[in-house]
């Protein structure tokens, strides 16, 4: 977005806003006699984001409504993963959430990518595989051992697609749209 | 006299009635109590309430945030939300158990929350469970604040606590929550002992009056129906409304 920090109705006599020390109670500068929150900007360095479409221009369509594209805009660099490219995006992708390619530095195809997220519009969350993480991520030995049989000792993404994401799992062939506000 | 409803009939038929015709009501994600209540009261003293129900039908917008900026505005007149616990401050924790920098257990936060309890203008929280673990004297972690000093920009306030024991009323200008009324056919002694924090006064607290037949009937007949075919909690709606009833 590009502006030095927001106003934010509301936070204020929280821990949230005891504990951070990017967002201040401060007095309106246009009503003195009244005090809102103010919230620093986020400027990240990078921003990673999976999409269920790209084009070779960068675009990107998520398949379903988000505020990503606030998080693009505030990013220095972004970098998406989806589920396909193809050549141009068809018009219809841009329902949902859209973003512009203007904003993007990186599209990197990777199938499953979200898993086991969901990817709205082509597969659904697999619980069996986040409830295991969660078990998982009740102790930091667990969690280790998680992150050893899913990412450390596995060649690629593709070993992990093999070994994690079940066989068949969401639609097969052409990935369709999911209904706007889905 | 035995009750003939369930615990989240009559906390959907209390809920209901804080709802006013005319008002925009919302309720969150995961709120199918708050979703029946808001329902049962379009059906009945409110026809002319505006719903807002998340992940559901009943969204009229297509993100979030669209629905923040209608509270923003003041235009909401009323928020369900519930939190993990509650505490005599009107305080509402969502985030934490235990100490925040090592919690034993984390919630969702209080990205909404933190600002919707400041925007809408009464917000009534629901709590499935009275006990004095979530009904505590001081919160883990403050999510949202039920009072502010009177110089910070705020549309309201929360107004009431409704649990399957009780319904506890928000005195603002204390800053305080005071039991309003005891459900039959728990007691009030019973409702202090599981209160986590002092209630003061209570003696001239009497019952809630009890779901009528009228409420009962159209919440297990018209709103379950209306559920189910619109998908809005459609499972719960079939398994919990005119199921299971209390002995």
């Amino acid at each position: 977005m590009g502006i030095p920090y927001v106003p934010v109705l509301g936070l204020a006599g929280t821990d949230l806003l005891a504990r951070r020390d990017d967002m201040k109670l401060l007095p309106d500068p246009f009503h003195p006699e009244r005090q809102t929150v103010v919230a620093q900007a986020l400027r990240p360095d990078v921003a990673l984001f999976h999409g269920l479409r790209a084009d070779r221009a960068g675009n990107v369509c998520f398949g379903y409504e988000s505020d990503n594209v606030l998080l693009a805009e505030a990013s220095r660099t972004v970098i998406v993963t989806v589920e396909e490219v193809v050549d141009t995006l068809p018009p219809e992708d841009r329902a949902g959430t859209f973003m512009p390619g203007i904003l993007v530095d990186a599209v990197v195809e990777v199938r499953y990518g979200a898993h086991p997220a969901g990817a709205p519009g082509a597969y659904p969350h697999d619980d069996e595989h986040l409830t295991w993480y969660a078990e998982q991520a009740r102790s930091d030995e667990a969690f280790a051992e998680y992150l050893r049989q899913t990412v450390f000792d596995l060649p690629d993404h593709a070993a992990y697609v093999a070994r994690f994401v079940p066989e068949g799992w969401g639609q097969r062939g052409q990935l369709r749209l999911q209904a706007a506000g889905d | 006299m035995a009750a003939s409803w369930n615990e989240a009939e009559l906390m959907a038929v209390l809920l209901s009635r804080e709802v006013r015709d005319g008002e925009i009501s919302a309720c969150g994600a995961l709120s199918m109590i708050p979703a029946a209540g808001l329902l049962l009261a379009q059906a009945t003293h409110a026809p002319n309430a505006e719903l807002i129900i998340l992940s559901s039908p009943f969204m009229p917008f297509r993100t979030s945030r669209q629905f923040h900026y209608l509270a923003q505005r003041g235009d909401l007149g009323l928020f369900f939300v519930s939190g993990v616990q509650i505490d005599r401050h009107g305080n509402y924790n969502l985030h934490v158990l235990g100490d925040p920098d090592r919690p034993k257990v984390r919630f969702p936060g209080g990205y909404g929350g933190g600002m919707i309890y400041y925007a809408a203008r009464r917000t009534v929280v629901f709590r499935t469970e009275h006990t004095p673990r979530s009904l505590v004297e001081r919160v883990d972690f403050i999510s949202a604040a039920g009072h502010t000093p009177p110089e910070v920009l705020r549309h309201g306030h929360p107004s009431k606590v409704v649990t399957p024991m009780a319904t506890l009323r928000f005195d603002l200008e204390a800053g305080l929550l005071r039991l309003e009324s005891v459900h039959p056919p728990h007691t009030v002694a019973e409702v202090v002992e599981r209160t986590g924090f002092d209630l003061g006064d209570v003696s001239a607290v009497g019952p809630t009056p009890a779901p009528t037949e009228a409420e009962l009937a159209t919440l297990r007949g018209p709103v379950r129906a209306r559920m189910i075919e619109t998908g809005t909690y459609a499972d719960w709606a079939e398994a919990t409304l005119g199921a299971g009833l209390a002995a």
